[in-house]
């Protein structure tokens, strides 16, 4: 099993054109496909999976956008395409997915979410060294998607995998590197790190919105907090995770209360942490300040809070997060 | 006035007596338009399938055949196949001509364009959705065929309903190569023809009686399956 290299894609629609001179996928990586509506993901993933005549011929498993359920059993539609041999595993994953009860029952009875958890285990368990998944959670509750999210990633093991997605939150938390996609181009690739806190262009920044993603490892639960080590700060946030596990703690920019000075107020937020401020930047109306707190934090802040405050680079700074405002996705 | 109601009277008894000619007559018109039906069905929603999904080479000039098939007149297939059938044709020496077995294919030479080019177009209704999801399960073309006439299913038995409907109520090819003869070959609708021409306007319209009360029979049922939830 390897990596592939897509080179030279190119494809016109109605609705305008694709074109990818390079984007490789490493063996293993799970790699985002990022962008808005409309902005050739999907078009994309067809042309990779064959769907879509004019693309380069690679051997993969592919789940398209929207979960079809055909006339039949739930589990008729579940080993539908596989070989014998496969058959157990799709049907151990319908379990995972919280789906086996169901594959008695006509498949086209099911909920949107519980076709795609059913369309999740059929492409998971086929043999494919690449899986493509376009939208893969995009049909299941919000409150879901975390844990889904981490079953798909399981389940992908040390398989390939292009997922496309305009959940910022399913981007950082699945991507091991995130492609950012708008009008048929990709216009940065890199970590969600590197991507969301170091947006390539105003255009990327417009897509993903600034964020924050920070890396680290599961410390401590208490009741629906989850307490993430990040260096030398731990972030707490809403979501799952096993103590010891890595997991990510993914927050808006605009969740970021600055306070000038060392030791403030910071009121109640649990997420309270003292740094310096390495950039001011302006961000459309907004500015962005960027805060070596042990991790960078990025905030939005207007431009007269940013005077009254007296933020520049070198100053010291104290950021509060409410611990409501993070998610934590296991890595 | 008198004329109408006399007609409709003889035609009633026509229908209410139910006789053993009439019995014949109606038992061999299901036969025919029964087996040519299922021939038609057989050969027709295959190759409607596969012009539904398929890209293959030369779709489109069978895509074409279909559709002028679907408008052919029925007195234009009964000549092709009475020559193919007579004595000094290529298949002559068959015996079939003037039996109910060249009627069935005469029949099902009009069926299977209906029923192919009805079942093409409900495949291509299709949602793209439903078709993308097909394609991505890398099914065998058997397998894939099968699943999508499932889906398309109504429009199946639409092809069903339509191809009966055609054969059904034609006249033209059964009389070329059936030839109407009686207690062998009389069908309903050479009956109807035959009687006219006698004046026997009451027997006529007895049979053409019996013959929709077919069509409505056959066709209750087979709306029945279109309608039926198939889950």
């Amino acid at each position: 099993m390897s990596g592939i290299i897509i080179s030279g894609l190119s494809h016109s629609y109605p609705g305008g054109t694709v074109e990818i001179e390079n984007l490789e996928l490493y063996e293993g990586e799970r790699l985002v496909l990022y962008g808005p509506n409309g902005s050739g993901k999907t078009t994309t993933l067809r042309l990779l999976a064959g769907t879509l005549a004019g693309g380069p011929s690679i051997d993969t498993a592919y789940l398209p956008q929207r979960p079809i359920a055909f006339r039949g059993s739930a589990g008729w539609n579940l080993t539908l395409g596989l070989d014998q041999s496969a058959h157990p595993t799709a049907q151990r994953l319908a379990q995972e997915m919280g789906v086996s009860q169901l594959l008695d029952r006509p498949a086209r009875r099911l909920s949107g979410g519980e076709r795609q958890r059913l369309a999740l285990a059929r492409v998971l368990a086929r043999p494919e060294p690449i899986v493509l998944l376009d939208e893969p959670l995009a049909a299941l509750d919000v409150s879901d998607r975390a844990s889904v999210a981490a079953l798909v990633n399981k389940a992908l093991g040390g398989r390939s995998a292009i997922v496309v997605t305009h959940d910022r939150e399913i981007a950082a938390a699945l991507g091991d590197r995130i492609a950012v996609m708008i009008d048929g181009r990709i216009r940065q690739v890199g970590t969600p790190q590197e991507v969301f806190t170091q947006p390539a262009d105003e255009m990327v920044a417009d897509a993903l919105g600034i964020g924050n993603v920070l890396g680290g490892e599961v410390m401590e639960i208490d009741g629906p907090l989850i307490g993430l080590k990040v260096g030398p700060v731990v972030v707490w946030g809403l979501g799952e995770g096993a103590e010891g596990s890595s997991a990510r703690a993914i927050f808006g920019a605009e969740a970021v209360t600055v306070y000038a000075g060392t030791s403030p107020n910071a009121g109640s937020a649990r997420n309270t942490w003292e740094g310096t401020v390495e950039e001011v930047r302006p961000a459309g109306r907004l500015m962005e300040v960027l805060i070596d707190c042990g991790p960078r934090v990025a905030a939005l802040v207007t431009p007269g809070s940013m005077e009254a405050l007296g933020l520049a680079a070198g100053s010291k700074a104290t950021v509060a997060v409410k611990a409501t405002a993070v998610r934590v996705l296991s890595a | 006035m008198e004329f109408i109601v006399d007609t409709l009277g003889n035609a009633f008894s026509v229908v209410a007596e139910f006789g053993p000619e009439l019995r014949k007559v109606l038992a061999l018109t299901l036969w025919v338009s029964g087996s040519a039906t299922i021939i038609g069905v057989c050969l027709g929603v295959p190759l409607g399938v596969a012009l539904g999904l398929g890209r293959f080479r030369g779709r489109g000039a069978v895509t074409a055949l279909v559709n002028t098939g679907m408008g052919m007149p029925p007195v234009l297939a009964g000549l092709l196949l009475l020559m193919l059938l007579w004595n000094d044709g290529p298949l002559g020496s068959w015996g079939l001509l003037f039996t109910p077995a060249a009627m069935v294919a005469a029949q099902a030479l009009l069926a299977v364009p209906i029923a192919a080019g009805v079942t093409a177009a409900g495949i291509r209704a299709l949602s793209p959705d439903t078709r993308e999801q097909l394609a991505s399960l890398r099914l065998g073309r058997w397998t894939q065929g099968v699943v999508a006439a499932r889906e398309a299913w109504p429009a199946v038995v639409g092809a069903a309903a339509a191809a009966f409907g055609r054969v059904i109520a034609e006249v033209g090819a059964v009389l070329i190569v059936g030839g109407n003869i009686a207690g062998e070959t009389r069908v309903l609708t050479t009956a109807i023809v035959q009687e006219s021409r006698r004046a026997n306007f009451g027997t006529a319209l007895g049979l053409g009686i019996v013959l929709l009360l077919l069509a409505l029979f056959v066709n209750g049922v087979l709306t029945h399956f279109q309608l039926k939830e198939a889950t």
